[in-house]
């Protein structure tokens, strides 16, 4: 079956609905086995030291896995994302462009989708379909994540996992549907968790892992994962165009913030942890978020895909203390 | 009260630091190599580095059986003995501050061999703080590479201040290169010295910008480098308050926190 990856979540709906598998790159990547040695692939062939480790995962992960046809994001993205296309593209992937308009302009993003959807050789109705195949999933994650927040019976991992997967539904949404449905039906058993601060994650979802156990372990638990929360399309809206315009990822950072705020509130968030990638220009927006967020902050970076170091968990430790006091 | 008797441990990235309180005054103070201590009274136990406090002879039987023990630093998890408290470095450091300035409102700025800590202590208790991360081009071991190039000790690179040469490199090893660069120019040993230094506060003061207060009290290795002080001082405009002890101070405010 025709495989097509992608650098940062797309219009899902169309790829699925040319009945093609969708690869979500960054979750080959992060999942890989030797997801660092993918880095040194990419860094042997002469990508510098200072770029983002995803930008390089994801070059490493193209050419390793054998994709021949991939989707980059090239606008509501980073720059490296260009780049990227443009090095893969002499390695003979096929490369095709998607551009998320800067003005959230209702006319560009359909322009974009419809050139997306010619691309792929599929019509409107071909494509609502594959959404409504897609919301029914959708609706599913949705209610692990209230479970997470409103009934405190889902880990701070958990919820990452089941939404960022939704960006490319494991490539298998019928499996990964059914997974949901068994994860839905043991969690909603499980007795209530009892961590006494409450988290939220804000920013790229994580590289580096064992962040929500070790906040788990110190009595603190994520209820917010911003970023991951945006795959899966939290808002349930019918218009295709219209949803991926409300999906705050790809735009502005005072987009962003107006969903931020809200949640903050719903969740009764007590703190909040801002994750950056290091070389990453959402760093730059760090400043802006702990100007417009009057909650506890604590900005976290991470380079390479490794266990949490021991500054990091040096610094956790002394925020968390902080708010016990 | 006479009687109670504590001991504060800093296992810091450079030096192992020791206090002794009794009854809320300060007995003893000591330092040790972090590596050669680890090598000279560490063991592998279980997997994991245990390190053994009662031989290496720094406090007596008599003194670890009395105390209250409390620990921080990086080694923080492997000191074995039973009943040692373990704490976060931030809350060490600030406990330190408190006890040894008296002061209730200050910035704290802890410069260490690897660490570069900033601290808000508002009403005697600590609001918020930041920390250098990925890069230790502003520690004290930036200072020690450089005092290694332009071969002088620390003491000697802290007395220069004045005029000084400018060093640009964001990373801290080329900034050896770039220094020697600048020795072949034909600069003078103090005006290189006073360059080193002001590089130190330049990358400091992002961070010092956030807390902005009437007083930053310096504490770390760092703290005793005048030069860099009195550069700092001009730069942040704040009133520069140095503890008595500035590099126990870690270890100070374990042995003061009950």
């Amino acid at each position: 079956m025709r495989k097509v990856g992608f650098t940062s979540t797309i219009p899902l709906e169309v790829v699925v609905a040319a009945g093609a598998i969708p690869v979500d790159l960054n979750n080959i990547f992060i999942t890989n086995q030797n997801s660092p040695g993918l880095i040194e692939d990419a860094e042997l062939e002469g990508f510098p030291r200072n770029v983002c480790a995803w930008i390089k995962g994801i070059y490493g992960a193209v050419v390793s896995s054998g994709i021949t046809e991939m989707i980059a994001v090239t606008e509501g993205d980073c720059s490296y994302t260009k780049a990227l296309m443009e090095v893969l593209s002499l390695k003979g992937v096929h490369v095709h462009s998607f551009a998320y308009p800067a003005d959230r302009d209702s006319l560009s993003l359909r322009g974009e989708i419809e050139r997306l959807m010619s691309h792929f050789r599929v019509d409107w109705q071909q494509v609502n379909a594959a959404k409504s195949r897609l919301d029914r999933i959708r609706a599913k994650v949705h209610e692990i994540d209230r479970l997470t927040w409103q009934e405190d019976l889902v880990t701070g991992e958990e919820n990452h996992y089941f939404q960022v997967c939704t960006s490319d539904m494991n490539g298998d949404p019928d499996a990964f549907e059914a997974e949901v449905d068994l994860f839905l039906a043991q969690a909603s058993e499980r007795p209530k968790r009892q961590e006494k601060i409450r988290l939220a994650f804000l920013g790229v979802p994580p590289i580096v892992s064992g962040l929500y156990p070790f906040l788990e372990k110190m009595g603190a638990r994520v209820v917010f994962n911003e970023t991951q929360r945006q795959f899966s399309m939290p808002y349930r809206i019918k218009d295709l165009v219209e949803q991926y315009r409300a999906y705050t990822y790809p735009y502005d950072i005072f987009h962003r913030i107006g969903d931020i705020s809200r949640e903050l509130k719903v969740r009764r968030v007590d703190a909040v942890i801002h994750y950056v990638q290091s070389f990453c220009f959402r760093q730059i927006e760090d400043m802006v978020l702990r100007k417009s967020i009057h909650l506890p902050f604590l900005t976290l970076e991470g380079d390479k895909p490794t266990e949490i170091d021991a500054r990091t968990k040096i610094r956790v430790e002394g925020f968390l203390e902080l708010m016990e006091e | 009260m006479s009687t109670d008797v504590s001991i504060g441990i800093d296992l810091g990235s450079r030096k192992a630091k020791f206090a002794l309180m009794r009854g809320g005054e300060l007995v003893r103070l000591h330092d040790l190599d972090t590596i050669a201590f680890y090598k000279k009274y560490g063991s592998i136990v279980d997997e994991e580095l245990s390190l053994d406090l009662k031989g290496s002879g720094i406090f007596s039987a008599e003194e670890l059986a009395a105390a209250r023990i409390t620990v921080t630093g990086y080694g923080r998890n492997s000191i074995n003995l039973h009943g040692a408290r373990v704490i976060s470095e931030i809350k060490a450091h600030v406990a330190g501050a408190l006890a040894q300035t008296g002061l209730t409102d200050f910035t704290l700025l802890d410069m260490g061999g690897q660490d570069t800590k900033v601290a808000q202590v508002a009403g005697g208790r600590l609001t918020d703080f930041v920390m250098n991360d990925k890069c230790a081009a502003s520690s004290g071991r930036y200072l020690e590479n450089m005092a290694t190039v332009l071969e002088v000790t620390l003491e000697e690179l802290s007395s220069y201040a004045d005029d000084p040469v400018q060093l640009d490199t964001t990373c801290g090893i080329f900034g050896e290169s770039e220094l020697i660069g600048q020795i072949l120019r034909g600069y003078p040993l103090a005006r290189l010295c006073a360059g080193v230094n002001l590089t130190l506060v330049k990358r400091v003061m992002p961070m010092l910008k956030r807390y902005p207060a009437e007083t930053l009290v310096i504490t770390g290795g760092v703290a005793l480098n005048g030069a860099m002080v009195r550069l700092l001082s001009a730069s942040c405009g704040m009133r520069v308050v140095i503890p008595k002890h500035p590099q126990h101070n870690g270890a100070i405010g374990c042995a003061s926190l009950r």
